[in-house]
């Protein structure tokens, strides 16, 4: 039984004026206790009602109704209308549909991660005992097939075909192993899962292991999550405790056993043949492929491995069917992908969205626009490997082949938005010199490549560079594409690339003029100080490492422009805004 | 527990599905506990504790709203379920007062969340 007919969230949206909530939610009581409604209906100031800029917005529960802009004199109608007889108000509705869609991170928050029965009762492990049950290894992967589902990593090659592959290999004993070695930048999808709903993964790998045959599982996380760790590790136990890992999983013939090994951070043990290095205790380097892991792969046997989220996704499938989960996305890619959006944006998060869905949707409806207010000026995917999308295409629909088309990838599901205050070239050289650092040094390209395209993007960014400059970095990286040992290497420079494709003129703004038109490289910066708004403080001359500014707090400061290191410390520091970087 | 055969696991998931009338949620990923979700859910059981409430308290992974953590989630018999945000000690507190206890929702702290859509 309700113990209010209406619930009514209100909050004031607009951030710039005073904030209303108070006031409005004041007259909205008065009203309601003169028409003596105040025991019928609640109302609450919310913090976040998921709409902004739009004034005063109220949201009516049960009814689900959301008006925007507010004002006092609308107090009246709405009772009338929406609260007595809970009829919609259409000049001040604003439809607010959920965008996102929950597969990967369908108990994530909703159940207790430690508990093997909680996920039990969330339908767990009940399309697996399916699987068991009534199905062949063969029937599995013609379910995958139909399915269409693409690896989550990065690369998205298809789950069914690797199972396929790994199959029709006959060895005495095969392997199936989940990649948690989340490495990029910004990213932590895994995480999360591995956190929110290990049993989901847990399943995945099971019926995986099913499909080809497998004798032995390993989860390869990396020893940066220890709560990820000792989740999965507690997870794992349970499962064995009730038959679910083990001899004759839920009575049947097949059985699994499964172990945790650590990764010690390195990014490149993320590729599949340095992961199987690692777990063999060599050294975390890649090695040619082929062969591929499918037919050799750890201690030469054949080996699936698969990311966290693809595995998370199987349960999901075999519960529900291939064909419902292949009707979600896109023709080339099925299903959601979970992103972690990151930078500039209001609401950072993970969100999970349907395949096709377009970017702008993803920033603005669903992550409520730029935390500056400024407008987005590139959204970067894909991490290190990936490459900047400009605004202008923000309206392509989100899956594999279109983020290819745009010389990005989907990766593993890091989203970094960009507004204006942000440089390309200084994000370009982020990601590159991320790339030097976390290279294994087996192969030249990769090893020399890098390098040396980290130089020359110093060289931009601290004013020295040349117009050659632009072309030696284009060459560098196609070497880099063509002769890399593994995807590191291949992909290091993606970033580099994109952005000199889309913000070419950013580049050269920094080659010819010695200008960031962001102000974001510091090497290019000048500063001065407006002796009208200088109030003699001394605090600059107090901050500044280099002695580089002269005065007394009688005379006044100035700034000798050739002893300056352009730090920025007498710009943070002035209280007064008197000091100009430009 | 026992090893598990098919139909314990139907067994389980029927009775498990069952859900208690009154229950709070607390986000406990790395995201929660780096935003002091530790702190909130001891405040949590200790005041549930205080005033002799008999209310489930869980925890949960994360949902995805990162920017809002923590997050305590609580549904009580007769109010709509809400999520509140950026919780901390005080809101804790209030949350077992007035919720809980008082069957009012709390002021300034609700998070409407578009993933529950």
């Amino acid at each position: 039984m309700a113990l209010y007919k209406k619930t009514v969230l209100l909050k004031d949206t607009n951030l710039v004026q005073e904030d209303k909530t108070r006031d409005f939610y004041t007259h909205f009581l008065q009203k309601l206790a003169e028409l003596n409604l105040s025991e019928l209906v609640q109302v609450v100031r919310a913090n976040d009602v998921g709409v902004y800029n739009q004034g005063v917005v109220i949201k009516i529960i049960p009814d689900n109704i959301i008006y925007a802009n507010v004002k006092d004199s609308d107090i009246q109608r709405i009772i009338d209308t929406t609260i007595k007889e809970g009829k919609p108000l259409a000049d001040l509705q604003v439809k607010r549909e959920g965008k996102q869609l929950r597969i990967v991170l369908r108990n994530c928050g909703a159940i207790d991660p430690e508990s093997i029965r909680d996920y039990i009762g969330a339908d767990g492990y009940l399309g697996l005992k399916k699987v068991l049950l009534e199905m062949t290894p063969d029937k599995v992967i013609e379910e995958m097939k139909k399915s269409g589902l693409r690896g989550r990593g990065g690369a998205g090659f298809p789950t069914w075909m690797k199972w396929k592959f790994a199959r029709g290999v006959a060895a005495d004993e095969k392997y199936v192993i989940c990649n948690g070695d989340e490495g990029d930048p910004g990213a932590y999808m895994d995480r999360s899962v591995l956190e929110g709903d290990p049993h989901s993964v847990i399943e995945g790998m099971i019926i995986a292991g099913f499909a080809i045959g497998a004798t032995k599982g390993y989860f390869y996380i990396r020893a940066e999550y220890p709560l990820a760790v000792e989740r999965i590790q507690k997870a794992i136990s349970d499962a064995y405790s009730c038959g679910l890992l083990g001899k004759n999983i839920l009575g049947s013939d097949f059985s699994l056993d499964v172990e945790v090994r650590l990764g010690a951070g390195a990014f490149v043990c993320g590729e599949e043949t340095a992961l199987i290095a690692s777990i063999e205790g060599k050294r975390g380097t890649p090695r040619p492929r082929p062969p591929y892991p499918s037919v050799k792969g750890l201690w030469g046997k054949p080996t699936v491995i698969n990311n966290v989220e693809t595995l998370a996704n199987i349960p999901y499938i075999f519960l529900k069917g291939g064909e419902n989960f292949s009707k979600v996305g896109t023709a080339t890619s099925k299903g959601t992908k979970v992103f972690a959006v990151t930078g500039k944006v209001r609401n950072s998060g993970l969100v999970e969205v349907p395949m096709g869905i377009t970017l702008r949707e993803i920033v603005y409806d669903i992550c409520g626009g730029t935390s500056s207010g400024k407008p987005v000026k590139a959204v970067q995917t894909g991490g290190p490997s990936g490459g900047v999308i400009p605004v202008e295409y923000l309206d392509t629909p989100v899956d594999y082949d279109n983020l290819q088309k745009l010389g990005s990838i989907m990766g593993s599901g890091g989203m970094i938005i960009m507004d204006e205050d942000d440089c390309l070239v200084d994000i370009a050289k982020f990601y590159l010199g991320f790339c030097v650092e976390e290279s294994c040094g087996k192969c030249s390209p990769c090893r020399i490549g890098g390098t040396q395209m980290l130089r020359v993007l110093e060289r931009i960014t601290d004013g020295k560079g040349k117009i050659e400059d632009l072309d030696m970095l284009k060459r560098i990286a196609f070497a880099m594409q063509k002769a890399s040992l593994c995807a590191l290497g291949q992909t290091a420079a993606n970033p580099v690339l994109s952005t000199a494709r889309y913000f070419e003129a950013e580049y050269k703004e920094h080659i010819l003029n010695k200008k960031c038109p962001s102000k974001k490289c510091s090497q290019l910066a000048s500063y001065t100080i407006i002796q009208d708004r200088c109030k003699k403080c001394g605090l600059c001359q107090k901050y500044c490492p280099s002695g580089a500014i002269l005065g007394s707090r009688e005379e006044g400061y100035t700034i000798k422009q050739d002893k300056c290191v352009k730090c920025g410390q007498c710009f943070e520091a002035c209280k007064f805004k008197a000091i100009t970087r430009e | 527990m026992d090893k598990l055969k098919p139909q314990d696991l139907d067994k389980i998931n029927s009775e498990a599905k069952i859900a208690p009338a009154d229950w709070i949620k607390v986000g406990m990923s790395t995201c929660g506990i780096a935003a002091g979700a530790d702190e909130v859910l001891q405040t949590l059981k200790d005041e549930v504790k205080k005033r002799n409430v008999d209310i489930d308290i869980k925890k949960c992974g994360c949902v995805g709203m990162c920017y809002a953590e923590p997050l305590v989630e609580v549904k009580i018999d007769g109010l709509p379920p809400v999520t509140y945000g950026r919780v901390n000690k005080e809101i804790a507190m209030k949350i077992v007062e007035k919720h809980v206890c008082g069957k009012m929702l709390v002021n300034d702290s609700i998070f409407e969340l578009e993933a529950k859509g």
